[in-house]
């Protein structure tokens, strides 16, 4: 060891010729000795000389033997010592490679789904250090991978059975909130009933929200699913509805606009969490404002309570819960997670990509807001919500206020009997319309329909004061827009109803029969639920 | 009343209880079914769309029950919403016209003595 670094090479001449020194010493010896003895004794002295220098040269000859064996053995446990070193470092250096890149990378494919052959199948290997190694080596990485599949298939197992839980109780909780639904409807008359209905429908909601909680800690979505878009102010509404202290919640402007049905029930529950938490962490007398604006990357959806407040600490932790339910959440440690609805939050945020933050309110209370991205959101088809569009239902009556209300539409309508139908057809016996027959004319014929859908300034214009041919397909219209209670153009009321402006009648308004145009109305609420 | 349960349960997320924003229904109610609402203001934008309703469905006078029927809403909760209405002045409720205003017989009969009489 300690001559590793010396070369043998260098002096391998000298000690051969180091070698031959002690023969020749000896023989020169020998020959002085001839040189010097009398010469009867000389003969005696030359055996004893040639002898001695012969045993000297074996002995050098043995000499440059071992000398030459050592050097050999030297160079070749300096090689051995070599290989063994270089062995050590490629066994570091594959041990390294397995716990750096090998098993994150199969661990990754096998929490993927892939199989424990799939996940060590096309990881390059390394060959030949040694086959034993090599073997011990794949086996531990094959032992290591079966332990984390079947970790993995045990939490995904129990996260199943969480997630079956969760949609069972939401299935029953849906089924109960239909049928209180349809019994608010059946007791609405009677206020006593009604309120403990609307009590119930409430704790129904919580414990729906309990389920859905579970459901997306369970790694599945919440709730049922909307098959149409929904206005942001029935979701914010349906968020206020799901926690235990609603009436504490101001919803204040809201943006018009509606979120597409795949999105609307995390957007829902999300913000539900986010409202839960303002009124649970704020005093039971303050007011919480909840407001939806649109921003240019989305919709801002701001939460802002008068609460404990946020300090810089809690402001990380908070911070540091929603990163890590975006990041994956594991069930075990649900238990250390204070505020079960910031890690649902988290975790809806980040597969719908919200944006969620919280920081310290003016009001000395948390400003959360959850920004929904532009691509879920859409122009609402009923401004105003659901509510306004089946609110358009009853069509407004032709009949002249006594002091008519500052509205465009109404003051461009022309004067029309309440009493009389529209141009076309007549009335029989009974007094209901009468379709009477008309004469084909070569005129084009427009679409029937197509003033239906043009917009309601439409009508006001065409004011011709000269009497023209009645087109065919006019009267149909006349006839629908009759029945819709839709003013009749200027043009045919000139020409059909020259009569004096209706006298107000404020008596006779509620009593004008309505029959044509309810059930049209109820049509068109039918066709448009649907 | 199912098929308008099954439009609003299939049309919002909103509970009942929201749109009342927690106010239970008061014992003496404002507005009977019968009453006829009629719309004084234009609805704003910052409204709840119910309130906006029936502010645009009220331009020419409904009753309560008409109104509840429209907006698929029970009674109790379209009659909070006016009660709201009303105290802001947006609405106002005329009573209900009878078929025939007929005056009081007794006071029919009293004139007719008077006439008589003199």
């Amino acid at each position: 060891m300690v001559f590793a670094g010396t070369s043998p090479g260098g002096r391998r001449p000298a000690s051969t010729l180091v070698w031959v020194i002690p023969p020749a010493a000896m023989a020169l010896c020998a020959a002085l000795a001839v040189a010097v003895v009398p010469a009867d004794a000389r003969a005696a002295v030359i055996w004893c000389g040639v002898v001695a220098t012969l045993a000297v040269a074996l002995a050098a000859v043995e000499a440059i033997r071992r000398g030459l064996l050592i050097t050999m053995l030297r160079t070749r446990f300096t090689a051995q010592e070599a290989g063994l070193r270089q062995r050590l470092v490629d066994q570091e250096k594959a041990i390294r490679r397995l716990t750096q890149d090998v098993l994150p990378l199969a661990v990754a494919r096998l929490q993927r789904g892939a199989g424990v052959d799939e996940s060590v199948k096309d990881i390059d290997h390394v060959p030949g250090i040694d086959p034993d190694f090599d073997a011990a080596h794949g086996q531990l990485l094959r032992w290591v991978l079966e332990t984390v599949r079947t970790e993995e298939d045990l939490r995904d197992a129990a996260q199943r059975a969480f997630v079956n839980i969760a949609r069972r109780v939401q299935a029953i909780v849906h089924q109960q909130a239909y049928d209180v639904r349809e019994m608010e409807d059946k007791h609405g008359a009677d206020p006593d009933v009604f309120e403990d209905l609307l009590h119930l429908d409430h704790g129904n909601a919580l414990i729906g929200r309990l389920a859905d909680s579970i459901a997306v800690l369970g790694g599945s979505r919440p709730g049922r699913q909307w098959q149409k878009e929904v206005p942001l102010f029935n979701v914010c509404r349906g968020a206020m509805s799901r926690i235990l202290e609603y009436e504490r919640v101001d919803l204040h402007s809201v943006a018009d606009v509606a979120i597409v049905g795949p999105s609307v029930e995390p957007l829902i529950h999300a913000l539900a969490e986010l409202l839960d938490n303002a009124t649970r962490y704020s005093p039971p007398k303050t007011r919480v404002h909840l407001t939806a604006i649109e921003v240019q990357s989305g919709i801002a959806i701001e939460i802002e309570d008068a609460g404990v407040g946020l300090s810089e600490e809690a402001r990380r932790r908070t911070d540091a819960v929603l990163i890590q339910a975006a990041t994956g959440l594991d069930l075990n440690d649900l238990g250390e997670t204070p505020r079960l609805g910031l890690a649902v939050v988290g975790r809806l945020a980040a597969r719908y990509r919200f944006q969620v933050s919280l920081r310290p309110s003016a009001y000395g209370g948390v400003r959360a807001v959850l920004v929904v991205p532009q691509d879920i959101v859409c122009p609402t088809p009923a401004p105003g919500g659901m509510i306004a569009r089946a609110a358009k239902l009853p069509p407004p009556k032709p009949v002249k206020r006594a002091t008519p209300l500052p509205s465009p539409t109404r003051a461009r309508t022309g004067p029309v009997p309440p009493d009389r139908p529209g141009p076309g057809f007549r009335q029989n016996g009974a007094g209901l319309p009468q379709r009477h027959r008309r004469m084909p004319m070569a005129t084009p014929v427009p679409p029937p329909f197509s003033v239906d859908s043009a917009p309601p300034a439409a009508p006001a214009a065409p004011r011709e004061p000269a009497r023209r041919p009645v087109q065919p397909g006019i009267w149909l219209d006349a006839f629908t827009k009759g029945l819709n209670g839709e003013p009749i153009p200027a043009a045919d009321v000139v020409e059909d109803a020259p009569g004096p402006p209706a006298v107000p009648d404020p008596r006779k308004a509620p009593d004008t029969p309505d029959t044509p145009s309810t059930p049209n109305a109820q049509n068109t609420s039918s066709d448009k639920d649907e | 009343m199912s098929e308008s349960g099954r439009a609003w349960d299939e049309g919002g997320p909103d509970r009942l209880y929201t749109v009342n924003r927690g106010r239970a229904p008061e014992e003496p109610r404002p507005v009977e079914l019968v009453s006829l609402i009629v719309a004084r203001a234009e609805p704003e934008p910052g409204m709840a769309p119910e309130a906006a309703a029936v502010l645009r469905m009220c331009r020419f006078p409904l009753s309560v029950a008409e109104i509840s029927a429209y907006l698929a809403l029970p009674v109790s909760t379209v009659g909070l919403l006016l009660a709201e209405l009303l105290g802001d002045g947006r609405v106002e409720a005329r009573a209900p016209v009878p078929a025939a205003v007929l005056p009081d017989p007794e006071l029919l009969q009293a004139v007719m003595h008077g006439l008589q009489n003199l």
